[in-house]
């Protein structure tokens, strides 16, 4: 059956074709010149896609930065990344928002960030064996430095001059009312305290809420566990009595909130230090040299300041790294 | 082997966790998809009685532009407003299970045949009772099937609720990660493509079963 | 927190913002792409036969189903942080709406077309090339916008598993209570997606003879069965995540 049969039929014949026909023959027609027009349109939206694609793919970093969910952390690795850009023109990226601290560790391990600030106490976190249980600051600086070269290749740096610990946080003013200036010396009133906390807390093994009752012999009416972002504004609005803060959090200052002093020494040092894998390390020997300027540079006062821009002025952690490095005359206005 | 066996332990040590996120997620899902089919149904019924074309236009265009937006996006615009927790959650999600059972319920009353409601009218029914008697029949299967699609993916969306911290089975997948424990991951999102393809499954079936009853072909406008 | 405010902060920060909404389009990218890739031969290998076509439709649909934040995380034990993994799971997101409009394009060329194109002598190949292919162009554009508005939603959660993209300033606005950060970043997510529904739309109609002849009502949803490619397409929701 010949196509000019076909198209002469149109219109006639509609029982035997079916009621779509009169479309066919229109529908053939307008194929004469649309299959061009139909490729090119569709090679372009393809060439486009796969331009943006490759572009996608191909720019694969130098080197990554870790940072978690808390802003001190993002905001040195900007730092980091300035500074690294600046003097050995490697391609920094930061991948900030990850989870917790298992995850930036597991995330080193498999190479899949190189370097991240780390804290300390980490150790404390069943990562390896440790030769001893001592809370000293040295000490615990020492192991973490010694372990996590020998077991898992990393260089953890010398610390950054500041830690960030857990604080047991109360208002200023029911401080100053009770006299509370250490953890002690909430024991008399702690049965009627509602107590806001981070959940991860409740669960950690050394340094979590069993070991804590233990070795203070507290135990609050109720626990409230909460993200720890929310624990802040809890108790400034009196939802909560007291709460674990981390030490160097803004919204400390800013709610005037009072923290109390780990008289019995129950918290591990939390010192910060950039951590880098060693093999990133040989590949690019400039990048622990670009970060020096920052080692036993920033103490609690500082990194708080600068938390406080990010967290109460809502400026970005970037603004604020590349701010601070200026203001040091660590890169160029 | 071993490592499928003691994923089994796991979950049978974690269960009254699982029960719970899996409860949270249940009720997170439900919740939405009833409100937000409490407001598209009649919504729909009101559409095919208006005599105002741009109405028409106007609500299909802000329901299809609902749907366009990020649902994290939509999550995380809530937060300033309604604070952190299931009502926000639930907000999204209402909002994003108008728009499969909006259309739906509308094809479903225009797909009856004049020549029917013609009939009805001869035979005396009034208005209310060509309505509830005679389309309604005529429209579950369409609205059955916009019920479904919406609340599979409500199951499948409700997973980001966690984000916002109304928990549920997102819950279980993002503090897996933050522990490093992939058990739960994995226990958390089998989970919810678990519970979201048994209520396709479910739904699928009461949908067929209602067309039965109605004498209709099921899904017809899935 | 004041209109000024957030116009200020997004000021400030554009070079970042540009950054982050130049990364969302790459991802999504990507990941469509690629699906496009794939999927327009799985959508012609539908064609085959009918449980071809329900096995790779099944499969396709299911993978669908998948909660983002699951697809996500799960893809993340695999292959680790970073855009990979994010453009992997936009990936797996894309390949239903484009297999799926791709056979059911390829599908509704009339049998009495494809006889005639029979009867003037061309191949197989030709009929599909010539005849079938760029009949279906249309619902392969449906499929794509579905799947490019799609993609955009999934990409914001990338910063969950280490991507990039517009999903930064979201998440991080979360964690940090701060709610200028959550419109940087929201809103040009859900207005990149609105724009590539709205954009890709309009591309399809101009690529569908049938509606470039008559206007189409639209009201509906152009659900009503008769107006062109948007009735290949169940009434999926576009948003997924």
């Amino acid at each position: 059956m010949s196509l000019a049969r076909r198209c002469g039929e149109r219109g006639t014949d509609k029982g035997r074709c079916g009621w779509r026909w009169p479309k066919t023959a229109t529908a053939l027609k307008a194929l004469a010149g649309k299959p061009r027009a139909a490729r090119t349109a569709a090679s372009a939206c393809l060439v486009l896609l796969l331009t943006l694609a490759g572009a996608g793919c191909g720019a694969r970093p130098d080197l990554r930065i870790g940072a978690q969910t808390f802003t001190e952390t993002k905001i040195l690795a900007e730092m980091y990344k300035a500074l690294i850009e600046q003097k050995t023109g490697l391609d920094v990226k930061v991948i900030p928002d990850l989870a917790a601290s298992p995850l930036v560790f597991s995330a080193l391990d498999r190479g899949d960030i190189d370097l991240a600030t780390l804290y300390s106490g980490e150790i404390f976190n069943n990562h390896f064996p440790l030769e001893s249980l001592t809370k000293d600051r040295a000490e615990v600086l020492r192991q973490a430095q010694e372990g996590f070269d020998r077991y898992y290749g990393f260089d953890w740096m010398d610390p950054l001059g500041f830690e960030n610990t857990y604080a047991f946080t109360v208002r200023r003013q029911v401080a100053e009312a009770r006299g509370y200036r250490s953890i002690s010396d909430i024991k008399p009133d702690a049965a009627s305290m509602r107590f806001g906390v981070d959940t991860s807390w409740l669960e950690r093994a050394s340094d979590g809420y069993p070991a804590f009752r233990q070795e203070y012999g507290i135990s609050f009416a109720k626990a409230y566990p909460m993200e720890l972002s929310l624990v802040y504004t809890a108790v400034k609005n009196e939802q909560v009595d007291i709460v674990l803060a981390y030490s160097t959090d803004a919204r400390l200052k800013a709610f005037d909130l009072q923290t109390l002093q780990d008289d019995r020494h129950f918290f591990p040092p939390y010192d910060a230090s950039p951590v880098m894998r060693k093999e990133m390390e040989a590949l690019h020997p400039g990048v622990k040299e670009a970060l020096r300027p920052l080692i036993g540079a920033i103490d609690a006062e500082t990194m708080i300041g600068l938390n406080y821009q990010v967290d109460i002025e809502k400026k970005s952690e970037r603004e604020v790294a590349l701010a601070y490095l200026k203001q040091k005359g660590l890169i160029p206005k | 082997m071993s490592a499928g066996l003691s994923f089994f332990e796991f979950l049978g040590e974690r269960l009254p966790d699982l029960l719970l996120a899996l409860r949270e997620h249940l009720t997170l899902s439900l919740i939405a998809v009833l409100i937000g089919s409490a407001i598209s149904l009649p919504l729909g019924v009101l559409l095919v009685y208006s005599r105002i074309g741009w109405l028409n236009s106007a609500v299909f265009f802000l329901a299809n532009l609902l749907q366009t937006i990020p649902s994290l996006a939509l999550l995380a615009i809530l937060i300033p407003l309604m604070g952190i927790g299931a009502r926000p959650a639930v907000l999204a999600l209402l909002l994003y299970s108008i728009m499969p059972v909006l259309r739906n319920t509308y094809e479903g009353f225009r797909s009856v045949d004049p020549h029917v409601l013609e009939a009805a009218r001869g035979l005396g029914y009034s208005a209310a009772q060509r309505l509830l008697r005679v389309q309604l029949p005529l429209a579950v299967p369409y609205i059955m099937s916009g019920i479904r699609l919406t609340t599979v993916y409500v199951i499948s969306w409700a997973t980001l609720a966690t984000l916002v911290g109304a928990g549920g089975l997102g819950q279980l997948i993002v503090s897996g990660m933050g522990v490093n424990q992939p058990y739960l991951i994995v226990a958390g999102a089998l989970g919810a493509i678990a519970l979201a393809l048994a209520a396709d499954l479910l739904l699928g079936w009461l949908e067929s079963a209602l067309g039965r009853r109605f004498g209709l072909r099921g899904g017809a406008a899935a | 927190m004041t209109f000024a405010d957030f116009a200020d902060y997004f000021w400030r920060n554009r070079g970042l913002m540009g950054e982050y909404f130049l990364q969302h389009v790459q991802m999504v990218a990507a990941g469509v792409g690629l699906a496009l890739l794939a999927g327009v031969p799985l959508g012609i290998l539908c064609m085959r036969g009918r449980w071809t076509a329900r096995l790779v439709l099944a499969v396709t649909g299911i993978l669908q189903v998948v909660p983002s934040l699951a697809m996500l995380v799960l893809l993340m034990l695999w292959m680790g942080l970073g855009n990979a993994t994010v453009m992997a799971g936009l990936f797996l997101y894309s390949l239903n709406p484009i297999v799926r409009n791709t056979y059911v394009g390829l599908q509704q060329v009339s049998g009495s077309l494809i006889d005639a194109a029979r009867g003037v002598g061309m191949s197989r190949w030709q009929q599909l090339w010539r005849v079938r292919v760029p009949l279906a162009l249309p619902y392969m554009m449906t499929g794509l916008r579905v799947a490019a508005v799609i993609a955009i939603g999934v990409a914001t959660i990338a910063p969950l598993v280490g991507g990039d993209g517009l999903g930064r300033e979201v998440y991080a606005g979360i964690n940090g209570q701060n709610s200028l950060r959550i419109y940087s970043g929201a809103l040009p997510a859900a207005l990149l997606a609105i724009v590539a529904d709205i954009g890709l739309g309009a591309l399809q109609r101009r690529l569908d003879p049938a509606a470039a002849r008559s206007r189409r009502p639209r009201a509906g949803g152009g659900a009503s069965g008769k107006d062109g490619a948007d009735a290949a397409v169940p009434p999926v929701p576009k948003a997924q995540g």
